[in-house]
């Protein structure tokens, strides 16, 4: 097939790479990210973080979520840049709300974000309250017998 | 000048017209009272329905247009739309960019099997149908071969509830958990308790004033004029093979996105076996609201739809109360469906048989007053 670089074969150029960056778009937007709330005593570097006693922790514009300590919760969020606010009451019985932007990392589908981190380091790079997080192995389901792949709906008549 | 025909000529002739819709008509209203549903649940069932199935059967119009009678090749759009939803359910796409860009995957697919199934076609003149037919099974052992075989192993497929424990190849089942019903719920209203997907009927909508003005665009035109004559429109200076190739090419890509609408309505996929199923119902559903090979019409569509889908939902539940088995209406509403493209098949064939009596009748006559 010849090609003829004329203004309809740019035109035609010019609409694949729009649908191709639009495609690349709707990958960033649509990505969905699991995000575990903890609120348990953890240590960084060598310091004992205590768990908070209560506190309500809100990702975006979803529903606030309220944590005890040694409590875990999940969010699903779509895109990359998302709000989290954690309200809480501190030891002199002052009202505490901290309100952070992080970024999810594009390929990541589960991260961890350590509350009693993000409150004692509210100016910390998220780095320090998120991370990554992967299923243990006893959480992953075993894997079961090797599934029958049903591909023809009339294979039972050969039997007949 | 025309035979002038008696009442009872015009009635009998429009019986045989409709002998499907007419006996469907007859089906429903025995199995409705049978089945002892409410008018509520069945008009939301109905509604549901037309939704679902709408934008599949559409886009079997266009090839009817251009005289390739119905496109049981669509499957291949349908293949094409699937291997578009396994993409983005092992990207964990979700939602409207979810299902937008399993449209843009399967475009690429679509054209080229359109384009592919196009061209054997125009080798198959006036076999269009058997043709389509045999090229959804081979090109379905093409489809099984990449997705049991090559995805996984040679296509990366990252998430292990897709991929089968052996390590390639895809499940039988995919949860379509990230895009099901995002469509419909995107502006669903309630009207009188009936729970109305909006945004889903005016996508539809828009692809039925797509076609209306289609067929008005030069190309429309060409191809209703290949439709008609393919020899006289070549003698026209049309390109025929070219015009039949765009019309499998754009129904191809329409039962792509149609199938993908279909299946975040029902919200799994069932990777083997779906294709196959849609593409018969489809025709079955067309030829039902009284299209047949050589005409159909947006209003066949939406006919076929509302009755082919409530004798769907009265017959188990008919076949259970009539002789206290489910499994009845099972077997009925898939023997049904076979049926009804047989008997369309074959009235098709009197009737142009007849018709083509009536011109000789006609050309004897005109024949008779010139000597």
């Amino acid at each position: 097939m010849k090609i003829t670089f004329n203004r309809i074969f740019l035109m035609r150029l010019i609409a694949i790479v729009v649908v191709l960056l639009f495609a690349m778009v709707l990958f960033f937007i649509g990505k969905q990210h699991t995000v575990l709330l903890d609120n348990k005593t953890i240590t960084v570097n060598g310091e004992e973080i205590k768990a908070l006693k209560m506190v309500e922790v809100q990702v975006n514009k979803l529903e606030a979520l309220e944590f005890v300590p040694r409590d875990r919760d999940k969010v699903e969020v779509t895109r990359q840049k998302h709000t989290i606010t954690i309200s809480y009451t501190d030891e002199n019985w002052e009202e505490i709300s901290i309100t952070r932007k992080f970024t999810l990392p594009l390929m990541e589908e589960m991260v961890i974000i350590s509350i009693p981190t993000l409150a004692a380091n509210p100016d910390a790079p998220q780095s320090v309250w998120l991370e990554k997080y992967e299923l243990p192995t006893y959480a992953v389901q075993a894997a079961p017998e090797d599934e029958v792949v049903v591909t023809d709906d009339l294979a039972g008549l050969i039997s007949l | 000048m025309t035979l002038q025909r008696t009442n009872l000529q015009k009635v009998k002739r429009f019986l045989g017209n409709n002998t499907v819709t007419i006996l469907f008509l007859v089906i429903c209203a025995f199995g409705i009272p049978l089945s002892g549903y409410s008018a509520n649940y069945l008009v939301s069932e109905v509604v549901v329905r037309i939704a679902r199935n709408s934008f599949l059967i559409v886009s079997l119009l266009i090839p009817i247009l251009a005289g390739m009678g119905l496109n049981f090749g669509m499957t291949l759009g349908a293949m094409a739309g699937q291997i578009g939803l396994v993409f983005i359910s092992d990207w964990g796409i979700v939602g409207i960019p979810g299902i937008v860009l399993a449209m843009i995957i399967s475009t690429p697919i679509s054209v080229a099997l359109g384009i592919w199934c196009g061209k054997i076609l125009n080798m198959a003149k006036g076999r269009e149908m058997v043709t389509s037919y045999i090229i959804g099974f081979f090109m379905n052992g093409i489809y099984q071969l990449v997705v049991l075989y090559g995805m996984g192993a040679i296509i990366p497929i990252r998430s292990n509830s897709l991929v089968l424990p052996r390590g390639y190849g895809i499940r039988n089942t995919v949860n379509l958990i990230g895009i099901r019903k995002s469509l419909d719920n995107l502006l669903m209203i309630r009207l009188f308790g009936i729970p109305i997907p909006l945004f889903t009927l005016v996508v539809i909508a828009l692809l039925c004033i797509f076609i209306l003005w289609f067929k008005k665009t030069k190309l429309g035109q060409d191809m209703r004029a290949v439709g008609q004559d393919m020899e006289v429109a070549r003698a026209a200076g049309i390109k025929v093979e070219h015009t039949r190739i765009v019309s499998i090419v754009i129904s191809t890509v329409f039962a792509g996105y149609g199938m993908i609408i279909y299946l975040q309505n029902i919200g799994t996929l069932n990777t083997y076996n779906s294709h196959m199923q849609i593409g018969m119902f489809s025709v079955a559903a067309l030829l039902v609201g009284g299209a047949t090979v050589s005409q159909a019409k947006i209003r066949n569509v939406f006919l076929g739809v509302i009755l082919f889908h409530i004798m769907f939902i009265v017959s188990p539940m008919a076949g259970k109360n009539l002789i206290g088995q489910a499994q009845l209406g099972e077997y009925f509403r898939v023997f049904v469906s076979y049926g009804v493209i047989t008997v369309s098949l074959v009235l098709y064939e009197i009737r142009k048989k007849h018709d083509r009596g009536i011109a000789g009748q006609i050309l004897a006559q005109e024949q008779g007053v010139e000597a």
